[in-house]
């Protein structure tokens, strides 16, 4: 009696329970989507609308206009955002490049290379990375300020530095991840010992063990750190901003924290519907980021470790 | 590699000993000299940042032993921002791996397209704060804000959030929670689908109910996972600043602010390096005093269990 009337019960108690899960899993998941939704709505107004007319929960303009889409695409006269957007690649792809290449040779070296104060340098990283960001913020701008010989200084005083330069792009922000070598590693003492030595025996060099055998074995991770690397620049405004002043080195992020708070000094309302297309600009393509390569997180969160 | 080859002279032995040498130098000196640069130095220049008495760039730093930590524990802008990102910290922390944890265990049940739910959490995550913010700034702006046309047609009085220290506390942590959520939920799933599925079976098989399996199984395995997501998550939500600075700019009258923006605030408005540095400082000591005890602690734990654990490996990844 008990086996028939279990069988018969649990399909549509798991079909209930299942139809609950969704409508949690949906309603909130709608809730978390629904201020990109908002974004995307609103980048149809144009300003006088967008300020004069009582917005809802739901902005459907009254007579829909591309304007702010295409000056987010083809810019305008007055605007920079070509450039910007062009800062933001440059520095993206920069910093992913750097960082999966000296993530990778740093996990190579530390899980394969035998010298002096090897552990002791492996622990002063990743101790680094303990340590919060914001102590290195201020310092970061005096070293900066005060990089010898560069921007009029002549040892350490007198110009403004390597500030609001090119340099700052490549040397401040995410461009090494200190993670990423620790996964690396970890990763590669993984991989038996014996894969390297009978390459070697086979006649490869050093570099053809690293590129040819070790490196397409550690292609998930890599994939993992570059996205993550890639999303963490592009979304980066704290660099840019702190750290350069001209109009020419600015990155979408930054530009619209400048945008912002020059809106929030001044009095009135702020110009809403292009600062949200612009952010919305910034939100596109760290979104396609993940849309292409999200399998990658999982497989790369899957073999580092963290999932065990 | 000595093995391989047999009868190595001495001098031969060495090369090939300094040729590991070598070759670390040269892969790892473009990432040392990196790291020196963005992490390394600043790190150090920053610990003695706090002792000296430096306001302004160009002004000559003085020596001033532990004068700024005192002033910064009976001040009570600094001490309140430091309390301040404490108790929001922990807030925000706990609702999201809270919220995190139910999420993961709904999207671990075999239902129909649970991927797409898994990206939809996540997205906020990619987003960039500095634009995702103006979107909550808009919703709140206090004429023609989203919120208030909607309280205004159900005829009530539109709220001022800005310039209200419980809204304006309430929105910062939302929107943490709204951003951290789908991240938090990633892992605690990737720490779920990592249990081993033979123990649900056991656990059937001695007659626990739903909750037993949850209290002896799932959330025993998810120890390891458990040490590094509440550490990683502590950490993130302490440092919390960037919505503080595009929500509420720390206002009403300073009381949102908390101690990174303070911070920043020391740092490129005041001009206050010395300030900012012991409170960079204090910073400092408190998160990593909080990891090594969580850590050390979670270790110990560790040692006690005794239920088998498919992977204990995640323990040292912090």
């Amino acid at each position: 009696m008990t086996s028939v009337s279990a069988s018969a019960k649990r399909p549509r108690k798991r079909n209930a329970n299942h139809l609950l899960a969704h409508l949690v899993l949906a309603g909130f998941g709608f809730l978390l989507l629904y201020p990109l939704v908002f974004m995307v709505m609103s980048g149809f107004f144009t300003r006088d609308e967008f300020s004069s007319r009582i917005i809802g929960f739901f902005p459907i303009p009254e007579e829909a206009t591309l304007n702010n889409y295409k000056m987010l695409l083809f810019g305008s006269a007055d605007s920079s955002i070509q450039m910007y957007f062009r800062n933001s690649v440059i520095r993206t792809i920069f910093s992913t490049f750097f960082a999966i290449l000296t993530s990778f040779l740093g996990g190579y070296a530390f899980a394969r290379l035998r010298f002096k104060g090897r552990d002791v340098l492996f622990l002063a990283l990743l101790a680094t990375q303990m340590i919060p960001g914001t102590i290195a913020l201020i310092p970061t701008y005096l070293q900066l300020a005060r990089w010898p010989f560069a921007g009029g200084n002549h040892i350490f005083t007198g110009g403004s530095g390597l500030l609001d330069t090119w340099w700052v792009y490549f040397l401040g922000g995410p461009a090494i991840n200190i993670m990423g070598t620790f996964l690396v590693k970890q990763s590669i003492e993984k991989v038996p010992i014996e894969l390297d030595e009978a390459a070697k025996v086979d006649g490869a060099g050093t570099l053809r063990i690293i590129f040819g055998i070790l490196f397409p074995l550690q292609l998930p991770i890599m994939a993992y750190i570059g996205i993550t690397t890639a999303l963490g620049t592009w979304n980066d405004f704290a660099t840019p901003f702190f750290y350069t002043n001209s109009d020419h080195l600015q990155t979408l992020p930054s530009a619209i924290a400048r945008l912002s708070s020059a809106a929030t000094g001044a009095t009135g309302t702020p110009n809403y519907p292009l600062i949200i297309t612009l952010g919305l600009g910034t939100t596109i393509p760290a979104l396609l980021i993940f849309f292409f390569l999200q399998k990658y997180i999982v497989q790369g969160l899957a073999n580092t470790g963290i999932k065990g | 590699m000595e093995q391989i080859v047999p009868k190595q002279t001495k001098v031969k032995r060495f090369l090939v000993r300094k040729r590991d040498t070598l070759t670390a130098i040269v892969i790892l000196g473009p990432m040392i000299f990196w790291w020196l640069v963005v992490s390394g130095f600043p790190t150090l220049f920053g610990f003695g940042l706090g002792f000296l008495d430096w306001v302004g760039i160009q002004a000559h730093p003085k020596f001033i032993w532990f004068d700024n930590f005192i002033r910064f524990f009976h001040d009570p802008m600094y001490y309140d921002a430091l309390w301040r990102s404490v108790w929001m910290g922990a807030l925000v922390a706990v609702t999201t791996l809270l919220a995190g944890f139910g999420a993961a265990l709904l999207m671990n049940l075999p239902l129909f397209g649970k991927g797409v739910y898994r990206s939809i959490w996540y997205i906020p995550a990619v987003t960039s704060t500095v634009a995702t913010t103006q979107i909550f700034n808009f919703f709140l702006d206090p004429t023609n804000g989203v919120i208030n046309n909607f309280l205004k047609s159900l005829n009530m009085e539109p709220i001022l959030w800005q310039f209200s220290i419980g809204w304006s506390v309430f929105w910062i942590v939302i929107y943490s929670i709204w951003k951290g959520v789908g991240g938090a939920a990633l892992i605690w799933l990737a720490g779920l689908q990592s249990i081993d599925v033979t123990l649900y079976e056991a656990a059937e098989i001695d007659g626990a109910g739903r909750w037993g399996k949850l209290k002896y199984v799932t959330i025993p395995g998810l120890k390891p996972i458990a040490t590094y997501i509440v550490i990683t998550s502590l950490i993130a939500a302490i440092q919390i600043y960037e919505q503080v600075m595009f929500i509420t700019g720390g206002g009403p009258y300073g009381k949102t602010e908390v101690l990174v923006y303070r911070i920043y605030k020391d740092a490129f408005w005041d001009f206050n390096l010395g300030m900012a540095g012991a409170s960079s400082l204090i910073m400092a000591v408190i998160v990593f005093a909080a990891t090594t005890l969580f850590y050390r602690r979670s270790i110990q734990d560790d040692r006690r269990t005794t239920i088998p654990i498919k992977s204990k490996k995640v323990g040292n990844e912090t």
